[in-house]
Order: structure tokens, then sequence, then C-alpha cells
């Protein structure tokens, strides 16, 4: 059960993609350049050659690419050869549009061929192109014999693979049946009986009549009252599986081959045969060539005078304007566009979506238009107001003989919709501090223009605002969307329906019972009146002014006002660039000061060196003996040698050599210093002592 | 027998191989269809994809032989889930794998329509975006539809509100608008992976077009998104939108006119649209990628291995885009670079030479420490770039610092002096007489 609502939601979904449109429109100009884009270039193989050159040929194109003389040597080849039965089909069946060439010994050698092979054949594909490709050459060589034999063999073999409800199987050892095989076994049927040398029995053709009838009581369709009608295939393993359109086409090329070497009649409905046309044009203008080729040859077999001609009716427009006083056209085409025999369109009904009851438009046949080709009611009555309706068509026919040659339906339902420019009048806007209101602070607005108002208002107070909608014909108008939108500063917005009494709008903001609502964020707030439908034409975005909103302060339990999306442009800029702020060096004197000083601070070594010269100092205490003098000079430079260390220090070395060098002079001077103060010490002692 | 074993095992790497930017051909997407037949009415989109050397495996959601990786091995670089109203994939597939799926880095596309499956809205819900919880809500515009003569219901809509970013869209302007039918979703305000692609005006809400609008509804104006594009930070992205249609032939082929426009476009802006942004979504288009980080001292060329303070320093870069068939260079003036400890201590604007080298000098600051030279590039469309090489830098050493202060003349002389006193002084003390 979940499976089958499943594929139906499905199939729902595929109508709604494929089909927007409610009524599928004929055959157009879309088709044709389509396939002119499709069909493009060279085909790979005989049966795609054989599509592109039957599309061309439904459609009558005139530009088509012109690909016979080498698609005939293909052709000729394909005959020539043993070449596989797909093949030989379908070469035939280019042979039959582009008529090659082609030897007659040829189509006797192929038909003889052929002849051999129908009754080894085991398969009902087998049978079905040996069976095909045989009428192919009958129509092609008029004069080759290829009548069977033992038709009525071939007849009992293909319909021994018939299931009992309608369908048929591919082989007799395959228990599986399919409606596809239904379609190919149809065709091949048909061809038995066109090739039967003597009359088939007649009572065998009618129970292949009601098998077809059978056949068409498994149809499905889409919907309720669509009346879309199409030929699905159950999933089966094993075979490729065949869409819908495939096996529906394939149905279709079954039944009207059939139906057209019998001669009885085969009483398929009218509605499931323009159901199905229905069906393939819902498809609108397929992607795959495959797909085309099944639409338009289906759509013109449908057309081919076998079966009932399906009819279309449909409209150029569904939307009408009341204010350009648009006319009501339709147009009732065959499936493949071109025109419908002598009728009437007659406008059954018409009634507004809102009261199915009431009908506004009653019994009334359109006129017919001969040079477009339209069936045009050229004026809507005066009760036809803005608003959406469904009107009921029927399609009479002129000449009642030919009902049972023509598939037109019953009552045609089209929803209409009737637009209008709608007036807006009226608008006041105040604010309140009571309920009964004072009429000092009410202003009137023009919705029309582009004037705004500034109001204010605090939380005891409120706001009103109203306005009335008028319909053409000057009835109320209720649009589906009235939304009044109230925009805080921080870009958050609070929507209002407004309702109607009546003709007049009116919408009553208490702001005290809206404070929580409004997060209590005081400010400005920006409002814009939002008005549409789908049948006003004069549907408007207006900004209506703005409101200072002085709101109470937020309690601590208040809900905080949610997250905003972010604007993604900012977030994803470049950043400012920083630079990192290096530490000042420290203040200096500037150079002259600091030498000034130095010279400063060596002036007291010279004074001393002054004052020494003045005291008079002499050298007359140095050792004379050679030894304590020796001393002497060491000992003076070692000292001399420690303070030039000292400035060597200053000028380039490090601390460790200063005192490795330091530490041997410092021994020698111990030694030296303590010889020569010895010395002096002993000469002192002597000078005293004496 | 051997030959054959040979032959597969060198074919291994090349089956096994999954997503790269490296490798252009053979990419593989997986296609989920509801229908076959979309695969014929949306051919023209198909086409496209195929024609830029994807490689699309069709096949319909509740197959119950698809799967999106076997052995452990992703089969497909890509995923395309034109199934809106599937309720359970067949197969393994289910909203985990799929997530798993884009979590390793694969890119996806979701198209959603009215009716969209709860599977289909919780797969959008976990990239975050939230379709209206209203199953039978589409998006209505009244000023901004469609002008056409067959749907009067104004839930076709034309839509010219694209994101301003030449990387998603490509630098072609779209003139024309994009024609839309189906449901709108909001962002999540969390989310700051998520972007609006094409947005709705601000006339446009989010309702079941049938009924009457009795309340607000929950979708409305310009917050309304109609496709958003997802960049997660493994740089897989995905494409979301709220209609399947959208990529249909018909839609592609459309003339179309806005409501309230004089001008009427041949043919609507949706291949255009569609085209550009599948470039993107598939990494044709803002895949960047760094190489040859190189820092040294001014002067030279070879990279320390730690910084002084106040040395002077270049860093560069190279940066290239992907263009879908090769790597280009990266052109941009925004690209940064960052000295960061804990915090940026220089942020600068690297200079470009237009062949994909980045590149600038600064100083290094005066404090030392552990350093990174930090480039996180994130732009609007753009795979983020997230760069970082760490250094130590050191203060001076003892011997560095300055010897000669004229400033401090004043105390070498007094000392100086004050020895060569000492000198003489002793020199006198001890033979003066």
């Amino acid at each position: 059960m979940a499976t089958i609502l499943a594929k139906f939601l499905l199939l729902l979904f595929t109508i709604s993609i494929c089909n927007a449109v409610t009524i599928p429109t004929p055959i157009s100009d879309s088709h044709r350049s389509a396939a002119l884009q499709l069909f493009h270039g060279s085909s790979s193989s005989l049966e795609e050659t054989y599509e592109a050159l039957r599309v061309f040929e439904i459609l009558a194109l005139e530009n088509k690419p012109d690909v016979s003389s080498a698609t005939c040597q293909n052709v000729v080849e394909n005959l020539g050869s043993s070449s596989s039965l797909k093949d030989l089909f379908y070469a035939l069946k280019v042979n039959g549009i582009l008529k090659c060439k082609v030897d007659r010994a040829v189509f006797q050698g192929t038909a003889s061929r052929l002849k051999a092979t129908v009754n080894d054949a085991s398969t009902l594909v087998d049978i079905y192109y040996t069976i095909g490709s045989l009428v192919l050459i009958k129509d092609q060589a008029p004069n080759v014999d290829v009548l069977l034999a033992d038709a009525d063999g071939t007849f009992h073999s293909i319909k021994a693979l018939s299931q009992s409800d309608g369908r048929w199987r591919y082989s007799s050892d395959n228990p599986e049946s399919s409606t596809y095989a239904a379609g190919l076994a149809l065709e091949a049927l048909a061809g038995v009986i066109s090739l039967a040398s003597s009359e088939i029995d007649q009572s065998r053709v009618n129970t292949v009549k009601s098998d077809i009838l059978k056949l068409f009581d498994s149809i499905q369709k889409y919907g309720t009252d669509d009346g879309t009608f199409y030929f699905d295939e159950k999933f089966g393993g094993g075979r490729e599986h065949q869409g819908s359109l495939s096996t529906t086409s394939s149905v279709v090329r079954g039944v009207t081959s059939f139906a057209a070497v019998t001669s009885g009649k085969i009483d398929l409905p009218g509605d499931k045969v323009l159901g199905l046309a229905k069906f393939f044009l819902g498809i609108g203008v397929p992607g795959s060539a495959k797909d085309f080729f099944n639409q338009v040859e289906s759509l013109a077999l449908l057309e081919s005078k076998r079966v009932p001609i399906p009819l279309v009716l449909s409209l150029p427009a569904t939307v009408y304007s009341l204010s350009k006083k648009d006319q009501l056209k339709v147009t009732v085409n065959t499936v493949l566009g071109s025109a419908a025999p002598p009728l009437t369109v007659k406008l059954v009904r018409a009634f507004h979506t809102d009261a199915k009851g009431s009908a506004v438009i009653e019994g009334k046949e359109l006129q017919y238009d001969q040079s477009s080709g339209l069936h045009v009611l050229s004026v809507f009555p005066d009760n036809v107001d803005v608003g959406t309706y469904v009107f009921v068509f029927e399609i009479v026919l002129h000449d009642s003989g030919s009902e049972n040659d023509y598939a037109i339906g019953g009552q045609i339902r089209v929803p209409i919709y009737v637009t209008g420019i709608v007036k807006v009048s009226n608008a006041e806007i105040a604010v309140l501090d009571s309920d009964l209101g004072s009429d000092e602070t009410q202003k009137t607005l023009d919705l029309a223009g582009t004037d705004v108002v500034s109001l204010s208002a605090n939380h005891l107070q409120k706001l009103r605002f109203s306005f009335q909608l008028t319909t053409p014909h000057g009835r109320a108008f209720k649009p589906r969307q009235v939304l009044l939108k109230l925009r805080h500063e921080t870009k958050y917005e609070h929507i209002f329906v407004v309702r109607n009494t009546g003709k007049k709008f009116e919408i009553i903001l208490d702001f005290l019972g809206l404070v929580d609502k409004f997060y209590y964020l005081s400010g400005r707030y920006d409002f814009e009146l939002t008005v549409g439908d789908a049948v006003m034409e004069n549907s408007f975005l207006r900004p209506l002014g703005h409101l200072e909103l002085d709101l109470p302060e937020a309690p601590e339990k208040a809900a905080r006002l949610p997250p905003l999306p972010v604007d993604p442009y900012s977030r994803y800029g470049p950043k400012a660039e920083i630079g990192h702020l290096f530490r000042a060096p420290e203040k200096r004197p500037p150079q002259n000061v600091s030498l000034a000083f130095l010279i400063l601070t060596l002036l007291p070594f010279i004074g001393f060196l002054v004052g020494l010269l003045r005291l008079g100092v002499n050298f007359k205490n140095f050792p004379s003996s050679a030894v304590p003098a020796t001393y002497a000079i060491l000992f003076q430079l070692g000292v001399a040698a420690v303070l030039l260390l000292y400035v060597l220090f200053w000028l380039k070395l490090d601390l460790f050599t200063t005192l490795k060098a330091l530490g041997f002079l410092g021994a020698f001077l111990l030694f030296v210093g303590h010889r020569i103060l010895s010395h002096l010490g002993s000469t002192s002692a002597k000078l005293k002592s004496a | 027998m051997a030959k054959l074993i040979f032959v597969f095992l060198t074919l291994i790497p090349i089956l096994c191989n999954s997503f790269t930017p490296e490798k252009t051909s053979d990419r593989r997407i997986l296609v989920l269809l509801d229908d076959f037949a979309v695969k014929s009415s949306h051919s023209l989109f198909f086409k496209s994809l195929q024609s830029r050397g994807f490689d699309l495996d069709f096949k319909l959601a509740d197959d119950p032989k698809i799967a999106l990786q076997r052995y452990g091995q992703y089969l497909y670089d890509a995923l395309v889930l034109f199934s809106p109203t599937i309720e359970r994939f067949g197969g393994s597939i289910d909203a985990a794998a799929i997530l798993d799926f884009v979590d390793s880095g694969h890119d996806l596309i979701v198209a959603a329509d009215n009716n969209a499956s709860d599977l289909i809205r919780e797969i959008a819900t976990e990239c975050g975006v939230d379709f209206d919880e209203d199953t039978s809500a589409v998006v209505v515009d009244h000023s901004g539809y469609a002008v056409s003569a067959t749907e009067g219901d104004h839930t076709l809509i034309a839509s010219d509100d694209f994101i301003k970013s030449d990387v998603i869209l490509g630098s072609k302007k779209i003139e024309a608008p994009v024609l839309f039918q189906g449901i709108g979703h909001s962002l999540n305000p969390s989310n700051s992976l998520v972007l609006k692609v094409l947005s709705a005006s601000p006339t446009a809400f989010s309702a079941n077009p049938k009924s009457k609008l009795t309340s607000p509804p929950s979708l409305l104006g310009s917050s309304i998104s109609l496709v958003s594009v997802i960049q997660a930070r493994n740089n897989a992205r995905i494409l979301i939108s709220g209609s399947l249609s959208v990529f249909s032939n018909r839609f592609f082929n459309s003339g179309v006119q806005k409501a309230g426009s004089p001008t009427k476009h041949d043919k609507s802006g949706n291949e255009q649209f569609f085209t550009e942004l599948s470039k993107w979504v598939l990494h044709e288009r803002g895949h960047l990628k760094a190489v040859n980080v190189q820092h040294h001292k001014v002067g030279e060329t070879n990279e320390p291995s730690i910084y002084r303070i106040n040395d002077d320093l270049e860093y560069s870069v190279e940066i290239y885009e992907w263009s879908g068939k090769s790597w280009e260079p990266y052109v941009a003036d925004d690209v940064q670079v960052q000295f960061y400890m804990m915090s940026p201590y220089v942020l600068k604007t690297l200079s470009n030479d237009k062949k994909g080298r980045f590149f600038t000098s600064f100083k290094v600051p005066d404090v030392y420490g552990v350093f990174q030279f930090k480039v996180e590039y994130d732009r609007l469309g753009y795979t983020s770039l997230s760069l970082s090489k760490q250094i130590p830098v050191r203060p001076f050493r003892h011997n560095e610092y300055e010897r000669f202060i004229p400033a401090a003349y004043p105390y070498y002389g007094a000392a100086f002096s004050m020895m060569a006193g000492f000198f003489v002084f002793s020199a006198v003390h001890l033979y003066n007489k």
C-alpha cells in the first residue's frame, strides 16, 4: 500500500513538474524548434535515424538536416547483408521515409529469408521485427511476394503469449507479462493479418479485440478528475524497465495498427483516447530524443483516424485583465495542432471559486472567429468581477454524425483568473490614548502616493490604521495578503495581519499588550503595508512612515531578542590592519651637552695635575739601585696595564677576557707591589732609625 | 590469467580514487530521481554537467541497489538528489549516510519541491536550512511574480535578488530574472556557513495558496531564501533549492517578464544561474590552494630557525585557484598575514604580483616568545585557507646592545680621569720626597 501511495505521489509530482498548466496545449512551434535541437547532427544507429526522420516527417519541418545520401548507403548495406533483425527492421523503416534506390532482388532475398525464419522465431520481439519487416517490404516493393503461407499458425503462436488481463508475455518460457509487450504483439498481429494470404478467422480477430478492451481496463489515471490516462509497466526484474511513456506509446502503436487492418470497429472509449492524448501532451517538450519520438509518433497515430481523433480545447491565456478589457479566447485543435472540424464551443457555466452554487455566466456560445481560428467571448458580463473563477466548456460538433470519429470529452473545467485594478482609499492612521480616541493625531494617507507619516507613541497608547479596498465593480475586495510590518532599528521585524470588517480593513495595535512581543525595545519603528492578491493588478508594498515608540525598561526576566541573521558580506571582509607599537627609545641629551659634561668631568684631573706641579712634586724617593728600580718600574707598568685593561674592557673586551687578564695582572702586581712597597718600607724604617 | 590479475591490480588505484580537484576527468555523480521522466525533462541541466566532464549515474531513489560506498571507498564524488518526494531511499542510503558523504568532503545538490518529504527536509535541516513547516505552503509573490498568461496564482516567481559574489555566480552578470516555483526556506541564524544565493523579494510570503491568510506567515519577505548554498568547514559544498522545476528544460527555455517591469527577456536566467552555481558547487570555481610559504630576513634567502626582536623579515605565499581544468594564479588584494602570539601583533595585507605570489615585509615586534605566521583567508564563496607556521622570537644578546652611548661619555670621562689621577697619585705618593 505504501509503495502504491508513494508511486501515486511520484506521478502527481511528475505531472506537476511537466505540466504546470492544467490544460495541455497541442504541439506547437516550441516543439519544432526543440526537435531541430534534439535531432541535430548524425545519429549513431538506424533506429535513431528513423526516429529523427519520423519526427521531422510528422512535424513537417522544412529546414531539417539532409542526411539521405549517407543514410541510404547504410540502409542498402543493412538490407544486403545478413544483419540482425532489429537493424533490418529499422533499415526498412528508414527506407520507407527516404525511398532509397533498392533493387527488387534485394527485397526479394530479404523477404524470403524473413519468411523462412517466421516460424522459428520464439520470442515476441523476434516475431515483431520479422513481421514488421515483411509488412514494410510489402509497402515498399508491392510486387515482392511477402504473403505468409501459414498466417493462421503465426497468428496463433503470437496469441498464445497473451494473458487473461490483456497483457502479453515476451516468450513462452518467461511467465512475466508486460504491457509494453502487448503493444508489440498487437502490432505484430496487425502485420500478420495484412500479410495473410487467406482471411484470418474473424473469431480470432474478435478475441484480440476483446483483449484490447481488457488492456484498456488496466489503464491508469492521474489524480481524480484530470482525465489523463496512461499505461504503466509493473516493476519487473530481468528486462529493462520501460517508462510509462514508452509503454503507453507502444500500446498506442499496437492498437492503432491493429485497428487499421481490421474491418470491424474497436469500441475504444473516447474519453480514454482523449486521456492518452492529454498524457502525451502533458509531458511538454521532452529532453531526450527517444521520449520526443515516442510522444510525437503516438500523437500522430492518435490523429490518424483509426481511433476517435482527440480534440484538445486549450486557452491561450487563463489570466484576464478587466482593466485591459481582455477577451476570453478558446482554441480547439487536434493534438498536432491542425484545425478541428466545424464545431461550437459552449460556455456551460462559470462560477466563482468561493461561491460554487451561483453561476455568473450560464449557457453561452462562444463566437467563432474565422480568420484567427479562435472561439471568442467578446466581453465579460458585468457581474464578472475580479476573482478566481471556474469556467466549464463543452464542445459541440456541427456534424452530429461524426461524433464517433472524434474524442471530445465531456465538460472541460478551466480555472480562470480575472484581474483588475483595486481602488485603495480612506487610509487613516492615528495614535489613540484610549479606545475612543482623540482625533488630534489622526492623519490621512493617500496610499497611491508616496507620502509618509511620522508618529510617536508610548506603551499606554494604541495605533489604529485603517483603509478600504474596492473592486472595479465597487464591491468590497478581500486580498489574501494584507500585512503590516513593523521593523525596529535592530532590523527585527513584527508582522501583523490586517483583518477586515466589511469593506474596511482595520488594525489596532495595543502597545501595552505588545511590549513583551516587542522585547521592550524602544526607538524608531518603520512600518510598511503589503497588500497583494493574485487577481489584484496593483499589489503593492508601501512604506507608511515611522513611529517613535517609547516602551518601559525591560524587567529582568524578559525574553531576550533572538539572534538576527548576520549579513554575509560583513562576515567575510578583510580585517583592519594591525601594526605593532614598538617601545619608544629612552630620551637622551644632545651630543654637545654630553661632550660639554665630559670636558667638565676632566677638569678636576687637570686641576689635580696643576696642583701637584704647584706643590713641586719630585721623584727623589725613586730607588736608585737596579733591582728595586726594576720592581718600581714594573709595579707602575702593572698599574698602568690594569687601567689600560679597563679602557680595553670598555672599548672591546668582554667581562670574561677582562677578568682572566686581570687575574694574571693582579698576581703580578701583588708580587712586584709587595717587593717595591717592602723596599720602600725598609728604606723609610732605616731612615727613621737613623 | 596472470595478465588479467595484473590489469586488475593496476586498475585498483584508478577505481578507488575519490574526489580531488586535481583529477578532472571521470568525476562521478550519482543522480537520484523520483521518476526517470526527470532525466528527460531536466536534460539541459544534466547535459551541461556531462559536457563539463562529469559522469552521471542516474538511479531511481528507491532502487534497492543504490549505494554511496563500497568497501569503505566512496563510489561517487557528488550526489544530486532530484527526488523531493522520496520517503526512504533504497539500498543502504539514508540521511546519516548522505551527511557522512558530505562530511567526507563530497558535494551535494538537493532539490525539494511542493510536498517535499520529511527525509529531504531532514537533510536540509542538518545543513542549516529550514523549509517552511507547513507542508502545503509555497512561495507566493503578488508583486514580483513572472508575468504569464496561464499562471494566475503568482506562485511562479521571477527573482533577481542574487548574492553579490562573482565566485559563486560567475563574473558575467545574470541579466534575466530566475524563474522559481516551489517552497521557501529560512536560514538558521546560528549557522555561519550557509548563504542565501537567491532571495525572494520583500513582498513574497510562504503560505498555502488555497487558504486564507489568518496568521502572519512564518516566512516573509526577503528573509525567504529560494536557493541556498553551504560550504562546510571541510570545503564540501551543498546546494539546496526549494524547487526542482527551476532545473527543468521548461524553465531553462522559457521567457520571463517580471511583473511591473517593461523588459521581457527571451530566456530566463535559470540556465545561466544554475550552470554557474553548479560550477561552484562542484568545485570548478572558488577552490584555492596555498603552496610555498616562505619567510626570511630582508636581504637573506634562507629561512631562519629563530628571529630576533626588531628584525626586518619578508613573508610570501603562493595561492592558486582551480579553474576546472588547471590551477590559475589567484589575484586578490585582501589576503592578509598575521604575526600571532595569543593575539595578532601584526596584521598586514599582502601585495601580489598577479602571478599567484603574495608577499609583504614587516619588522618583528619587540616582544619575544613563540609566534606564528597565520594566513586565515575566509572569503565569500572561496574555500577557506588556513596556514600557520610557528617561529620563535628572542631578545637581544648581551653583546648586541649599543656600546658607545654619547650620553654616557661624562661617566666614562669621570671614571677614566679618576683612574689616570690614581696612577699619577700612586707614583707621586710612592716616590715623592
